[in-house]
């Protein structure tokens, strides 16, 4: 071998010690790959005689709310609790849908696979009557601690009457404003009893110079690209628009066939006609929204969760040490009633796919290791963190610890994963410190009194399920556009045809032909 | 690497000709084992990740169901392509998607060519090469940046074009919700982010030019323009067909990301592309059948303009891709 042909072979060689360099990496971030090898035998072992001293290993996949996955901390404490061995893979929620739905494409979902929020749920129920996934409900019973999930709720996480999914609980209802009470103080308002008063408070803000900096630069309502968990929805619920669908003669009617939502539409148009609110709301994310907020330029955050007051307050006294933030939520609409939409009592479900848990004592292994999370012990580490160190308990409640950094790397990534809710899963309830927390806190429960729910949750709909999202744009783009004065009653209208012409009509015979029994 | 292809026996045998027996072509194979071997990890790799997912596109005539898999689920035949072509936004999208193409070609294209010409007749070294930096540097930025300096620019809350319309005495415009500013602010930041990256190619291929050439054309008396008319131009003709050719292979392919970044209620009905829809319809809601067709689509289209102007541009004398 003369020299040349060795310089060749050696960058040949070399290329391929690249090559196999990559894929020896691949295979380490895939740090599951090789456990799972050897669990494959292991599970097998343990459905066949179930050993209690031998770890269940579960593999479990969730959205991320945080920048950073968290450490191992909380993990190894739940672990030795439940005595598990769980292996989770946590995707950052802004994609947490592609994630989903590739996984879900390429057969590669975990054990347990958690949703997204409402709306991957209903996009899953296909998948659930064509049997991808296990049923549960006849199960629950012989879990003591599945089995005091409410079962309003399980009520409308079903499909087709059969349970696939354990829910996360939220409060029925969270939405309100989050307003600078400071301002309002300044110019002599009160929190608005009704829509006209939330209007005037919009206008107070932007033309009354509420900073006291002398110039004109600020706003009443920051809204954002998003008419659900935005703005719209909530002062539309305060205005007597049903949820979502309500009853119209007797029949049931998708909500922009009320006068109500016309008239939530006309208060927008008006608010940003004359510039009481932020001028490009259709095109702003949330994390824009929020910025214009804490950064002091508008005066109320409306819709959203109240209990957001907390990290709203974080940020803004940063800026503004003297600013002081207070909740709202009992805005009368023009009758004088109070209303407020509810959500179906959950942000999100567990899924259990049959192409990865094999058979029913996998399943039970699996929902036995939910059963402990559904325990004081167990679902407070998971969404308190350790006490001592992320939390203490004071009055029987708990405190989180003043490092907020901390909790938020550590805890908060498996803070969401929690099934249940407080009432059932014994956990403590927070103690909060700042007045407008504790005032969102009184509200929520108000919130619930005049609480209007969605009638079609539990409902069932095949068109709906396979092309609701796409024709819910019509009704969006149309929404957005009207308010923007792009189109009038008239062209609204005929959107409205077109989502009927498209399939609407069929979600609507198709809802009402289950609604009736 | 020089030394290699020096290597008599090695060059030559790039065209070869047609072996009388098999032993003669065995032979020479070995011969040349080692270009062989380090032919392979690039064979490889289009067939892993080019050629192996073709497979997949079977889907696109299937019901496909994730848990059943390709070969449980149930055929469809052309059901989905058919969806595609009757779905009402259909050739609104298709349109919007050729017109995003068209200016790409039109006002994107031309742009790193005058920029390497222009870089080119620049003389200072140092000046040249911090400007070219300079040009470069946007392409590193991903659009989710690109497109937020631009809200935080064009908003008509308080970004600082407006603000500075609104001093001037002039209306302020409504950049980012107008169907009318779409197009150009797409256009604008595809040509921020990418044209002094695109320059590259150009510039190298014009450090090749025998400078000799220019010395000749000087003797003659041209001056600059003529040299860039009658020397650059006609020796970079090359490599800027072949770079059309492959920019028009992609037509249907515009970047999802960016233009998703962009769009939004106010401005769906020019900005709605085949990928974004593909998005929206096929993949949020897990219809993986239809975006699979709609891709697949898109593809055809594509190699049918690569091969139709592959031939155009063999009939007007370039030398094409392939």
């Amino acid at each position: 071998m003369n020299k040349k042909s060795f310089t060749l072979l050696l960058s040949a060689l070399l290329t391929f010690s690249m090559l196999t360099a990559c894929s020896g990496n691949n295979n380490k971030n895939n740090e599951a790959a090789p456990g799972n090898a050897g669990t494959g035998g292991g599970t097998d072992a343990a459905t066949a005689a179930p050993e209690p001293e031998k770890p269940t290993e579960i593999k479990i996949m969730l959205p991320l709310n945080t920048t950073e996955t968290p450490p191992d901390t909380i993990k190894t404490e739940v672990e030795k609790l439940t005595n598990t061995k769980l292996t989770y893979q946590f995707y950052p929620a802004d994609t947490y849908e592609e994630k989903l739905n590739s996984s879900f494409a390429t057969g590669s979902l975990p054990q347990v696979t958690y949703l997204k929020n409402q709306t991957t749920f209903i996009q899953m129920k296909e998948s659930m009557k064509d049997g991808q996934f296990w049923e549960i409900g006849p199960l629950l019973s012989e879990f003591p601690n599945l089995n005091k999930l409410k079962p309003e709720i399980l009520n409308n996480t079903k499909v087709d009457g059969k349970l696939y999914t354990l829910y996360i609980g939220r409060p029925l209802a969270r939405q309100g404003i989050i307003y600078r009470k400071d301002w309002a103080d300044k110019l002599g308002l009160k929190p608005p009893a009704n829509v006209d008063e939330l209007f005037a408070m919009a206008k107070a803000f932007t033309e009354q110079d509420p900073d006291g900096n002398g110039k004109k630069d600020t706003t009443g309502i920051v809204d954002r690209n998003e008419l659900v968990y935005g703005a719209f929805k909530t002062v539309s619920s305060w205005f007597g628009t049903p949820n979502s669908w309500g009853e119209k003669d007797g029949q049931l009617a998708p909500e922009f066939e009320f006068p109500q939502y016309y008239d939530t539409m006309d208060f927008f148009k008006k608010a940003r006609d004359a510039g009481y609110m932020n001028q490009d709301f259709a095109a702003t994310s949330k994390t824009d929204a929020v910025n214009m907020f804490v950064s002091g330029k508008a005066g109320m955050y409306i819709g959203g969760s109240m209990q957001d007051i907390d990290t709203l307050n974080k940020d803004l006294v940063k800026n503004y040490p003297d600013a002081v933030l207070d909740t709202h939520s009992m805005v009368a609409g023009p009758d004088g009633k109070f209303a407020q939409w509810m959500i179906p009592g959950y942000n999100n479900v567990v899924l259990f796919p049959k192409s990865a848990v094999k058979d029913e004592a996998e399943l039970k292994n699996i929902l036995a290791f939910f059963d402990k999370m559904m325990t004081p012990e167990v679902a407070n580490l998971m969404y308190w963190g350790i006490e001592g160190t992320h939390y203490t308990v004071v009055d029987g409640k708990a405190k989180p610890a003043d490092d907020k950094e901390l909790i938020e790397r550590e805890v908060k990534g498996f803070k969401d994963s929690v099934i249940g809710e407080a009432e059932t899963n014994g956990m403590y309830q927070s103690l909060n410190v700042l007045p407008g927390r504790i005032h969102a806190e009184e509200l929520l429960l108000e919130n619930v009194k005049v609480g209007v729910a969605d009638p079609t949750a539990a409902l069932d709909s095949a068109t709906y399920t396979s092309k609701g999202v796409e024709l819910q744009q019509i009704i969006s783009d149309a929404t957005y556009k009207y308010i923007y004065g792009q189109i009038d009653k008239a062209g609204f209208e005929k959107e409205v045809q077109a989502w009927k012409e498209r399939g609407g009509q069929k979600i609507i015979e198709e809802y009402n032909a289950v609604y009736k029994k | 690497m020089q030394e290699v292809s020096a290597q008599p026996g090695v060059v030559p045998e790039l065209k070869p000709k047609s072996y009388k027996s098999s032993s003669e072509l065995k032979k020479r194979l070995w011969r040349n084992k080692l270009l062989y071997v380090m032919l392979l990890p690039g064979v490889l790799y289009f067939v892993i990740f080019k050629y192996l997912p073709m497979y997949g596109l079977i889907i696109s005539f299937q019901d496909y169901k994730p848990y059943q898999g390709i070969t449980g689920s149930e055929w469809v035949g052309i059901e989905h392509f058919q969806r595609l072509f009757t779905e009402p936004d259909f050739l609104n999208i298709l349109g919007n998607t050729l017109i995003l193409f068209g200016m790409n070609i039109l006002f994107y294209f031309p742009i790193p060519i005058i920029l390497a010409l222009m870089l080119n007749e620049l003389r200072g070294t140092f000046f040249k090469r911090t400007f070219q930096t300079l040009i470069y540097l946007p392409h590193f930025m991903s659009w989710v940046i690109v497109v937020s300096i631009s809200f935080v620019m064009t908003t008509m809350d308080g970004g600082i074009i407006n603000e500075l319309l609104s001093y001037f005495g002039f209306e302020k415009i409504n950049f980012l919700l107008s169907p009318g500013w779409f197009r150009p602010m797409y256009i604008i930041q595809i040509i921020w982010r990418e044209a002094g990256w695109g320059t590259i190619i150009y510039l190298a291929s014009i450090a090749a030019i025998d400078p000799g050439l220019y010395e000749a054309a000087r003797m003659d008396g041209a001056g600059r323009l003529r040299q860039i008319w009658h020397i650059t131009l006609p020796a970079i003709r090359g490599v800027i067909v072949t770079l059309l050719i492959l920019k028009i292979g992609s037509v249907l392919d515009l970047g999802f990301e960016h233009v998703y970044l962009l769009l939004n209620s106010m401005n769906r009905e020019v900005a709605e592309i085949i990928d974004t829809y593909v998005y929206t319809a096929g993949l949020r809601q897990g219809h993986f059948s239809y975006s699979t067709a709609i891709g697949f689509f898109k593809s055809i289209i594509g190699l049918i303009m690569v091969m139709s102007v592959n031939k155009l541009s063999k009939k007007m004398g370039e030398e094409g891709v392939y």
